[in-house]
């Protein structure tokens, strides 16, 4: 198949996603006490008000209509206000949003960076107690609780061994963030646990099931020494399903950042999430839904291409 | 090519010898012994066949020989390649020894090469494991290997991933990678097992030509007598993990001496021969031919009651004629199947493949009709239409008179109570939680709702036993059963409500020899007795050749020839069908020798040999 | 972390997203038994699972504790005897506390994760048989369901409401049934092109006979090992639900609930407050994967790695 018709059935398909994404946060948005109204003019809004805006706004007509008028705002870059920041909610993800890129996109660096060859030294040690050891510890690692974990980490890194700071990079600029290196180690390493632990189990089953291949023994009766074997075939076979694994990985990540981002106390759009939450401001929890859900659906489209790149049976849609 | 003579003193020293092999697989239900005692030997030039039935230890025989045997087996004994054991060998001399002293060519070109890397640098990649070039030189060798094993375009195919080519084309890679070091000897464990016999003859051929000119000795591993009769110098017959028999071809295969290689060669279903064209043909040779073979034991084992031609030799020739085989659909009685102008196409757009393009067939009460054709045909979709499993996109499908498209719901469900299926796998037919009497039970719960349970288990019992096969079995699990007892609970399953129509889709292709003549005898047998139709789809000609009565040719989607099997078996009107027939190697080695002269001949007049 | 796409399985149509050649249930019982128990890990994770059933369900019997009324006067004590593991805040017994909590932690969890099966199975089993653009739109609302980070909507959920232990079982299989679906939809896509589904067919069996003989039971195994990891799943997810605001309300607690409430107070060194629920936490979600693990292998199936 052509790239650009494959590219446009892909994007169609996301775009599909996204707006059955839109229907979820549209039902999310009504079933607010007091509906969309109360969401938007706030918690002190009288009854009468918001009847007022209900009918101004056409939310007295049926919800097949309101959704498209809600569909309008949003094709306009228009999230609705906050109404404790009194800030629009698009400007307010703006500038948290990159924040929250910087830590979920270390994490995930820093987890496939360790993951990868974990997994692939496991497979190759199959069965010996480091195999075991490995797989023990990625267990209790996809196990624990970020925030646990999180706690744990700041009790032994920063109170027992005053090695690190307990608190994240503050500050509204990257410049800040990156100022502050010692800070993000341990939000970093909160946030990359589970990851590793998920990536390195994952890479370990693809290259054992790799390694048993007739390709593999085809290459052995050629004469190629295990390290060619490995390195040669079986990685670069074991991380096309990773890749697009990885798509899927994004929402994990940012269910991860939310947590790690209010335990450290890191300015990005987890943590804006957090404290919109504790006050009730659901205009900025329905943007950051809507923001994280396309970012994931972008993650996923990404993967695709890029797999599609690597592996060229995709390309030829034969597989 | 010829048998080397058995004077030691002449023939050069052995490039491998196997001396009291034995392999031992650990598995979780416990040891399981498949190599036992095997000793054998294999000298520059020669080609050495190693048969044997599934599980007989012939692979395990030719992966120990290169020391690629799985981490669970045990070696023992002795097997020594160009002086080295490789049971001892450590790993890191296995590698040095592997894919320069010897290489193997594996059975599944499907799967043999990695997908990601391109063949040239697969090649590559195998020649710089032994010699130190520069990569820009080990390409421009694995450009030059690809043209020596016939890929055409080298220099472009190089650049090309495994799943651009077909299968022959990735089978004539791997064999680029077997040779790419000149080996001393070349293992091949079923070469051509997963190719059409047209890319098999190719593939055949030329292996024998990269080993005849570099004086390579080759160890090939098959189950086909057809392929040992037309490679072979020497046979080695394998039972249970062990050697029974060893000897030149021609006495193996003509003359046996042990009991079970006998029983094997019984069972061979073979290809009944015509000579050359008219104009061309040599009446006499063909005498001699089939009386070198019948002075085996295979004269009493032509077991298909049905086809004409089973009474071989020359004769055939002059009465096929009178077949009339353009016109003999006098239309009798109506079908009980019948595809018109059946069109199929899957996928839609730039993408759209056309499965099937205008196949109109038609199989009558009672008779038997033989569907073939090479993988991609189209033979296997059109016995799904005719079952009604795959939708046509145009023309007609009529089951026993009615056309279904036509037929409400209910009639329609009626009307399949008079079909009974078996396909070609053993495993996936049978339903792995199921019991036996449950599989076999599953088609009267489908249209005798209400229908006793004694009766059904009697009814039940009483066809197992018609198919041969205990009645204690109908509490056992699929799982106990072997491949050809499980293919007779399909067919037991398929039978249960005596239908009018039997579609069997390979049945018998992926089983042994002996069992596939059990299963076909089988079907023989209940036909007679139950008088129903069958629509039989096989690649295998030499069985349908036996089997069927009639037999339609498919091509690419299309109906290339049809007629009755005597008649277009033997005097094939295409040349496609010609060239099909000249492909099967027969399992007599005089005979093949001469086939194979022909089919060169032929193809070399042609002009079209190339290309697989 | 329920959205968490799980190895093993085949996200998207990646060429090696085909089902292995596989072998499924061609293996006896005793051999799956025989697997199940090589699996070191798998066999340790059965025992730990059983203790805490009986930890938490009958160790009250043993040690019985007040955990309705606060005991102002015992409040934050560290381990003694009569108290093995100290007191909380407001005088509760910590190890009594571990039992109470761990109920609603193991029953709320396994609930969940059993209705997040039972949706995905039913969703999964229907697009898969059904197949073509049916399939398509339905996959497609599973993609949107992972787009949707479980943890941003149970945020919002408890910004709307705080529902009891009931509503917090269907709020939890509501966000984490996507998993099971996208996996019990390729064991479907897998069964349905078996041949003794298509003999089926072929001699008029209907759908209903070939869904309910053949592909659910024949997917039975997929199906346990996916809920045994959805459990696993749940309850770590059960463990971030307090955390969120949207746990069960006091006096009622669960292992989550004790962990947030003891956040702070292991910065002045009562560790004893928070590492008891939080080792059970890891000790009990480890031990579900491990199970996991191990029938995976015993019944030969692909799930997660």
């Amino acid at each position: 198949m052509p790239t650009f018709l494959y590219l446009a059935r892909r994007v169609l398909q996301a775009v599909v996603v996204i707006l059955i994404v839109t229907v979820v946060v549209f039902c999310l948005l009504h079933a607010l006490p007091g509906g969309p109204a109360r969401g938007i003019l706030g918690p002190q809004a009288t009854a009468q008000q918001i009847a007022e805006f209900n009918r101004q706004q056409g939310l007295d007509e049926p919800l097949p209509v309101q959704y498209l008028y809600y569909l309008r705002t949003l094709l306009h870059g228009d999230l609705g206000t906050s109404y404790t920041l009194n800030e629009p909610v698009a400007q307010l993800i703006e500038q948290r949003l990159p924040k929250t890129l910087v830590l979920t996109v270390l994490s995930a660096v820093v987890a496939l960076l360790i993951a990868i060859p974990l997994g692939m030294w496991q497979a190759v040690r199959r069965n010996k107690p480091v195999d075991y050891v490995v797989t023990t510890l990625s267990f209790v690692a996809y196990s624990t609780p970020v925030y646990f974990l999180g706690l744990i980490l700041v009790l032994v890194f920063s109170q027992l061994l005053p090695w690190l700071p307990a608190q994240a990079p503050q500050g509204d600029t990257l410049a800040q963030v990156f100022a502050d290196p010692a800070g993000l180690v341990l939000p970093v390493v909160a946030g990359a646990a589970s990851m590793i632990a998920v990536f390195s189990r994952y890479m370990r089953a693809a290259t054992l099931e790799n390694l048993s291949e007739d390709y593999v023994r085809t290459a052995r009766a050629g004469g190629s020494r295990r390290n060619a074997l490995l390195w040669r075939h079986v990685f670069r076979n074991s991380l096309t399903p990773v890749v697009a694994m990885l798509g899927y990985y994004v929402p994990v990540l940012f269910g991860g950042a939310l947590v790690v981002e209010q335990l450290f106390n890191y300015p990005g759009m987890g943590l804006l999430f957090w404290s919109s939450a504790q006050s009730s401001d659901y205009p900025v929890l329905l943007g950051c839904v809507l923001v994280i859900s396309i970012a994931t659906v972008v993650g996923t489209l990404i993967a695709d291409v890029v797999q599609r790149i690597i592996d060229p049976r995709v390309k030829a849609g034969r597989a | 090519m010829t048998a080397i003579g058995h004077s030691p003193g002449a023939a050069p020293e052995p490039i491998l010898e196997l001396d009291g092999l034995d392999v031992t697989f650990g598995t979780e239900t416990g040891d399981v012994p498949a190599v036992r005692g095997v000793s054998l030997h294999v000298r520059p030039g020669e080609t050495l066949a190693l048969v044997g039935e599934s599980g007989s230890g012939k692979s395990t025989v030719a992966l120990a020989a290169i020391g690629l045997l799985p981490g669970n087996a045990r070696a023992t004994g002795r097997a020594s390649v160009a002086g080295t054991d490789v049971v001892t060998a450590p790993e890191s001399v296995l590698a040095g020894l592997r894919g320069r002293t010897v290489s193997m060519v594996f059975q599944e070109p499907a799967t043999a090469l990695d997908p990601l890397t391109r063949i040239g640098a697969q090649i590559a990649e195998v020649v710089r494991n032994h010699r130190s070039v520069t990569a820009r030189e080990a390409h421009r060798t694995a450009v030059g290997l690809l043209r020596r094993v016939g890929i055409p375009d080298p220099e472009r195919r190089a650049s090309d991933f495994p799943f651009e080519l077909s299968g022959g084309q990735r089978q004539r890679v791997v064999i680029a990678m077997a040779i790419a070091n000149d080996p001393d000897l070349l293992i091949a464990d079923e070469p051509t097992t997963a190719l059409d016999v047209t890319v098999q003859a190719e593939i055949l051929d030329l292996l024998r030509g990269l080993a005849a000119e570099t004086g390579t000795g080759v160890l090939l591993v098959t189950h086909n007598m057809g392929v040992v009769a037309d490679f072979a110098d020497r046979v080695a017959v394998m039972l249970q993990g062990e050697i029974v028999e060893t000897g030149p071809v021609e006495d193996v295969l003509l003359r046996p001496v042990h009991a079970y290689t006998r029983r094997l060669l019984a069972a061979v279903p073979r290809l009944t021969v015509a000579e050359q064209p008219p104009g061309q043909a040599a009446p006499a040779l063909d005498g001699s031919g089939s009386g070198s073979g019948g002075s085996g034991s295979d004269s009493g084992q032509e077991d298909g009651p049905r086809s004409a031609p089973a009474s071989t030799s020359a004769p055939a020739a002059a009465t096929a004629p009178a077949d009339e085989p353009a016109t003999d659909v006098p239309a009798v009685d109506s079908p009980v199947v019948d595809l018109r102008d059946v069109r199929v196409v899957f996928g839609r757009g730039a993408r759209a493949v056309r499965a099937l393009d205008g196949v109109s067939l038609a199989v009558r009460a009672g008779e038997t009709v033989g569907l073939v054709g090479e993988s991609g045909s189209g033979k296997s979709t059109a016995a799904r239409v005719a079952l009604g499993l795959i939708r046509p996109t145009g023309g007609t499908v009529a089951l026993f008179g009615s056309e279904l498209r036509r037929t409400r719901a209910r009639d329609r469900h009626a009307l399949r109570s008079g079909i009974g299926v078996v396909l070609q796998d053993p495993v996936a037919s049978l339903d792995a939680r199921m019991s036996v009497a449950e599989c076999v039970a599953e088609p009267l719960r489908v249209h005798r709702r209400g229908m006793p349970a004694k009766e059904r288990q009697e009814l039940v019992a009483g066809v197992l036993e018609r198919v041969r096969l205990p009645r204690a079995f109908a509490r056992r699990a699929p799982r106990e059963l072997s491949g050809g007892q499980r293919q007779r609970v399909s067919l037991a399953r398929a039978l249960v409500l005596e239908p009018r129509l039997l579609v069997a889709d390979e049945p018998t292709s992926a089983l042994d020899v002996s069992v596939q003549e059990t299963v076909l005898e089988v079907i023989t047998e209940l036909q007679g007795e139950l008088g129903f139709a069958c629509l039989f789809v096989s690649h295998d000609l030499a069985v349908v050749q036996h089997f069927a009565e009639r037999v339609v040719v498919m091509r690419d989607g299309r109906v290339e020839e049809e007629g009755s099997t005597a008649a277009t078996l033997l005097r094939p009107t295409t040349d496609y069908t010609r060239r099909l027939l000249a492909a099967v190697p027969v399992p007599d080695p005089v005979l093949q020798r001469r086939r194979r002269t022909e089919r060169r001949a032929a193809l070399a007049a042609d002009g079209s040999g190339a290309g697989a | 972390m329920s959205a968490v796409l799980q190895p093993g399985q085949s996200p998207g149509t990646g060429p090696l997203a085909d089902p292995p050649g596989d072998t499924a249930g061609a293996v006896g019982p005793r051999l799956m038994v025989r697997r199940f128990t090589r699996n070191r890990l798998a066999v340790a994770g059965l025992v730990v699972i059983v203790l805490f059933l009986l930890f938490c369900f009958a160790g009250p019997l043993l040690h019985p504790t007040d955990q309705t009324h606060t005991t102002l006067s015992q409040v934050n004590l560290a381990p003694s005897a009569r108290h093995l593991l100290g007191t909380d805040a407001v005088g509760h017994d910590e190890l009594g506390r571990l039992m109470f909590g761990g109920k609603v932690s193991l029953l709320v969890g396994l609930a969940a994760g059993l209705l997040a099966t039972v949706i995905g199975t039913l969703w999964g089993a229907a697009a898969g048989y059904a197949g073509g653009w049916i399939d398509a739109a339905m996959m497609r609302v599973v993609d949107a369901g992972i787009a949707i980070p479980a943890l941003f909507i149970l945020l919002v959920v408890s910004a709307i409401s705080t529902p009891g232990v009931f509503g917090l079982v269907v709020i939890l299989g509501l966000v984490s049934w996507l998993v099971p679906s996208r996996l019990v939809r390729a064991e479907t896509l897998t069964l349905k092109n078996r041949d003794y589904v298509h003999t089926l067919r072929a001699i008029g069996g209907t759908h209903t006979r070939a869904i309910t003989r053949h592909i659910l039971p024949n997917s039975v195994s997929t199906i346990v090992v996916a809920a045994t990891f959805q459990v696993a799943d749940a309850i770590l997810l059960v463990a971030y639900v307090s955390y969120l605001g949207l746990g069960v309300q006091p006096p009622a607690t669960d292992w989550g609930g004790m962990l947030s409430a003891g956040l702070t107070a292991a910065y002045s060194g009562r560790w004893w407050l928070i590492l008891p629920p939080g080792l059970a936490v890891i000790l009990v979600v480890c031990a579900f994967n491990a199970i996991g693990d191990g029938l995976r292998d015993a019944f030969d199936v692909r799930g997660r790695a």
